[in-house]
């Protein structure tokens, strides 16, 4: 292995495993000011270091120092107490490791050599991605059942019946989409959904499977107990669920596997459906040939972009009352600054990487990061879906949940497998 | 050489995982000692690189059907009351372990017997997704059917005799 292997293998590991944790924060910052803004409220806001308090998500890390400096308790009744301290790292970790199969760029070619733009690459993909939501159910079980609590065996049982009761039409739902691509590796699915159908659509899941695309995203909701389906906490019935007993960092892992598992779920919604990588119409090789126009552009864009957004916190990051000396525009002028700097180093980048002297492996590393970009955007908006319906949606009833899992969804995916291997079948 | 010392690993894990699985007295630490042991073969079948039945067994095994009979364990609600007091359990093992060591050692004699030779992975594509794929809807189209068909009926008569309880009622 020559340096370069071993730094692209520390590259990708690093991807792997700081791009979810980094979403947790921007997970818990979209879900409370978008619950703010759905409830036309502010959300948390006050939070700040020196002033500094970056759209509220300076709370994230005032709760992560509360969550740790708790007292870490676990109540004198538990008898299993290696099960009840296993649950939560479980959680966190299956949520965690099923991000490694999901391929964040098409594969980069450096000096002839190709690297699978995946954390791990392993060819089973999407199985791997089953397997780990497998084993994030015994995280719950564990937690009810050791817990010894009457509210936290019912929320263990339903969550663990739900999840159970879910993978069978997700499963479903992605047979008929193998049939369509014919491949189980991530990679190639990506790579398939560059092409483009009649010569105009971009060949996404969402337009070849547009029955699938609706059960694999309200099963991926149930899967990850989120509203409409998080009965495994039901504040009002069962206060909280399987983490009832949990103080401090345990109830802390529950938390931030909950949204790693939201970010894993949407990166392999976009995966699957909605191109991965893929920017419509720009596949890899176009964009490899067009470098140096793509590049041009966007230089132009940038600073106009930059313009709107500084102009966009100038206008709404200031006091609600007359004040002398507004620290609210100190502030803002620092970010602002912040911005065009940020800028700046970005159109520096493009100039001598792409514009002024593109070599083949600069203008590889130019396309692997715009692909990735796109990925992290497509994966934020599926997040904020996430976050949305959670502020939109009232949570079901328990029976509604699983009529809604075997009556409905059961029944329209294997419609949909039937659908699909006969319009595959009469083409090809 | 790595490969090596993971078989050595993964094998200790599942034969531990076995024995806690006979040794333990609460149901649920049976239980999870069995997904132990499950976990290894999955690295065993990754080792021969048959990614598939890696997959398969982590899915199917250590996930759908152990994490249904916890689900089990969990719903029977066991006090340490409920747990038999399993007297003479060590006498019973070594009576059982001495019966059974006729058995290991033509185990033995037959495994000390097999030709020396190549052990790598057989074929190309053992275990993958597209040659498991081939043997079951080509080779072994209508065994394999006809499998899912017993599979179909037993459940079917699962269901029957679950709803007919109830009726009675």
């Amino acid at each position: 292995m020559s340096q370069l292997d071993i730094l692209m293998v520390v590259l990708r590991v690093a991807f792997g495993a700081f791009i979810p944790i980094c979403f947790i924060a921007i997970g818990v910052w979209m879900e409370r000011r978008g619950a703010g803004f759905i409830q036309d409220r502010l959300g948390p806001n006050r939070c700040n270091i020196f002033g500094f308090r970056a759209g509220g998500l300076v709370q994230n890390l005032a709760d992560g120092v509360k969550l740790i400096f708790k007292e870490d308790m676990i109540a004198g009744h538990i008898q299993h107490k290696f099960y009840f301290v296993l649950a939560p790292v479980l959680v966190f970790f299956t949520a965690l490791v099923s991000f490694a199969v999901i391929p964040f760029a098409d594969t980069l070619i450096l000096g002839g050599k190709s690297y699978i733009m995946q954390t791990v690459p392993l060819d089973i993909g999407i199985l791997w991605f089953l397997a780990c939501t497998g084993f994030a159910v015994y995280g719950i079980i564990l937690a009810g059942w050791s817990s010894h609590n009457k509210y936290g065996i019912l929320g263990g049982l339903r969550s663990a019946a739900q999840v159970i009761a879910y993978e069978i039409p997700m499963g479903l739902a992605i047979v008929s989409l193998l049939v369509v691509y014919g491949t189980v590796n991530l990679s190639e699915i990506a790579r398939f959904q560059g092409q483009l159908l009649f010569g105009f659509i971009p060949m996404w899941g969402v337009i070849l499977q547009p029955l699938g695309v609706v059960i694999f995203i309200v099963a991926a909701f149930a899967e990850t107990n989120r509203t409409p389906f998080d009965f495994a906490e039901g504040e009002s019935e069962i206060v909280a669920g399987f983490h009832i007993e949990y103080s401090s960092m345990k109830f802390g892992m529950f938390f931030l596997g909950e949204y790693v598992a939201m970010f894993v779920s949407s990166a392999i919604i976009v995966t699957l459906f909605f191109g991965g990588y893929q920017i419509p119409w720009l596949a890899t090789e176009t964009m490899v040939a067009y470098a140096q126009p793509i590049a041009i552009v966007l230089m132009l864009l940038l600073p106009v972009i930059t313009y709107y957004f500084t102009n966009w916190i100038r206008k709404n990051n200031v006091s609600h009352y007359n004040r002398q000396n507004d620290p609210l525009v100190r502030e803002a002028n620092v970010y602002i600054k912040i911005c065009w700097i940020l800028a700046a180093a970005v159109e520096l980048i493009l100039l001598t990487l792409v514009v002024i002297n593109p070599s083949a492996d600069g203008v590889r590393i130019f396309v692997v990061l715009l692909q990735m970009a796109s990925f992290l955007l497509k994966a934020t908006i599926m997040c904020f879906v996430y976050v949305w319906v959670r502020w939109t949606l009232p949570r079901f009833r328990y029976d509604q949940l699983q009529k809604l899992g075997w009556q409905i969804l059961l029944p329209m995916s294997l419609v949909n497998i039937f659908i699909t291997s006969a319009v595959v079948v009469a083409l090809s | 050489m790595l490969s090596q010392w993971l078989f050595y690993a993964f094998a200790t894990v599942s034969v531990l995982g076995a024995l806690g699985l006979i040794l333990s007295r609460h149901p649920m630490n049976g239980a999870l000692w069995f997904v132990v042991t499950l976990v290894s073969l999955a690295g065993l079948y990754s080792l021969l690189s048959a990614s598939l039945l890696f997959a398969l067994q982590l899915i199917v095994y250590a996930g759908a059907i152990m994490s249904l009979i916890i689900f089990i364990i969990m719903f029977l609600n066991i006090q340490p009351a409920d747990i038999p007091d399993e007297k003479g359990k060590w006498a019973y093992l070594l009576g059982g372990c001495l019966a059974v060591i006729p058995i290991g050692l033509l185990l033995l004699k037959i495994v000390s017997s097999l030709p020396e030779g190549d052990v790598d992975i057989v074929g190309n594509g053992f275990g993958q997704v597209k040659s498991v794929g081939l043997v079951l809807f080509r080779d072994w189209l209508l065994p394999f059917e006809i499998v899912s068909i017993l599979l179909l009926v037993a459940l079917v008569g699962a269901v029957v005799l679950a709803g007919k309880k109830e009726m009675t009622q």
